[in-house]
């Protein structure tokens, strides 16, 4: 059973105890039941509820998608994963979509040392994602309001140690250390409680960058070292005694998913979104396109008497006007009115000059 | 590096993007779009991109 208050008709507030541990609130006599069973939990505050409706400010925090292709990528500014960027400063690094993960996750992003690298001052190579000032505006940060916010994920390292991870404003000139511990081949759920910050220049509501995560540094200079634990006037993105596994351990691999960046001060669940969902939050930023030709959709403009061109519009509008690539996409040709290239980009659209070829895939990129 | 567009062929417009010639991906003149932002911070260091095909 459980001890019960309980609201009746006849005698009001009706309280009738016992010694099971449990507590049973009731309503209408008895009609209405919520029962706190005798066992440990959390109850979400109101600032968590409040954040129920887009609760985790990172996209593709589990590391589903990627758009890109599942090729590892070594490169600075490079995305294993969708939203989910590689720095690679002084370091050799591959990152990859893994199918290692924790239970309750499917993937992961796994980052290799393929060989180690002197430390250098300037180090700081790390995964990380920008989140867009739209997103992160009503977090207050750089206001007396400034909402504190909770950072989680699942790590896994081949290396036992001390790790650090941060939360930046754009410029680079707020810093919030945070540094947690993992045991060797051990997934391990971290989390971090970070009040939000009062001063410094944060992005509002516009489309540039509201604020960097970085769950992990891989390397970190002395020139973007600092202390944990409170906000830093700079660009400080590790302590000194923390674990780069990029200077230490040739092989050493590290895996990162479940990235959460909520408001409140603890770390809840991950906050899993439709597939379709996350996908196109992931397409503002970068989309592709299956080519023109063999059936393929576009839509048709002819231009005066003699140019057409092929308007590729986006599943999704994106973040600014993106870069269009794709491997048949040159220059306007001045010398043919029915050229192939990009005319001109919007948020929602790319028309191609058509000469009536096919077109190979094209992607539009719009990343922060 | 990087390579400008020439007018249009037929309205004689001004282009509205630069290419980057590594990759053949079209800029748009956007200055929210970081490709772009990266072209002018190339320029600024005092690099000149290659001029359009066909211009004098």
């Amino acid at each position: 059973m459980a001890s019960i208050i309980s609201a009746t008709t006849t005698s009001g507030l009706v309280n009738t105890a016992d010694n099971s541990g449990d507590l049973q609130f009731q309503t209408q006599n008895g009609a209405n039941t919520i029962t706190l069973p005798n066992s440990s939990g959390t109850l979400a505050t109101t600032a968590n509820l409040s954040g129920l409706g887009f609760k985790n400010r990172v996209i593709n925090g589990a590391m589903v998608i990627a758009q890109r292709g599942t090729s590892a990528v070594t490169t600075d500014a490079s995305f294993p994963v969708d939203r989910f960027q590689l720095q690679v400063v002084n370091a050799n690094l591959s990152a990859v979509q893994s199918s290692t993960a924790p239970a309750g996750f499917n993937f992961s992003t796994a980052i290799t040392v393929t060989s180690t690298t002197s430390s250098g001052s300037n180090d700081r190579s790390s995964l990380f994602q920008f989140i867009e000032g739209f997103n992160t505006a009503d977090l207050g940060f750089g206001t007396a309001n400034a909402k504190t916010v909770s950072v989680s994920f699942w790590a896994r390292s081949t290396v036992a140690g001390t790790y650090s991870g941060n939360l930046s404003n754009a410029g680079g000139t707020r810093t919030y250390i945070f540094t947690y511990t993992l045991a060797a081949n051990t997934w391990t759920y971290v989390t971090a409680t970070i009040a939000g910050d009062t001063g410094g220049t944060w992005v509002g509501a516009t489309n540039a960058i509201g604020l960097a995560v970085r769950p992990i540094m891989l390397n970190c200079g002395s020139s973007f070292q600092g202390t944990a634990g409170s906000w830093i006037a700079g660009d400080a993105r590790g302590t000194s005694g923390s674990t780069y596994l990029a200077t230490t351990n040739s092989g050493a691999v590290v895996n990162i998913t479940g990235v959460q960046l909520e408001v409140g001060s603890t770390a809840t669940s991950f906050d899993y979104r439709p597939y379709g969902t996350e996908l196109q939050l992931c397409q503002r930023y970068y989309q592709t396109y299956p080519g023109i030709g063999n059936g393929n959709r576009a839509i048709w403009s002819g231009y005066g008497a003699v140019a057409n061109y092929a308007y590729w519009i986006f599943k999704t509008s994106m973040r600014t006007s993106p870069t269009i690539a794709g491997a048949t996409l040159g220059t306007v040709d001045p010398s043919s009115p029915e050229a192939v290239g990009v005319y001109s980009t919007g948020s929602n659209y790319a028309a191609f000059g058509y000469n009536g070829s096919s077109y190979g895939q094209a992607t539009a990129t719009a990343e922060l | 590096m990087y390579k400008l567009q020439p007018n249009h062929p037929i309205t004689n417009e001004k282009p509205q993007s630069v290419i980057r010639t590594n990759d053949g991906a079209c800029i748009p003149f956007d200055p929210a779009n970081t490709d772009y932002q990266a072209y002018l911070k190339w320029v600024a260091e005092g690099n000149t991109p290659l001029p359009a095909e066909g211009a004098e």
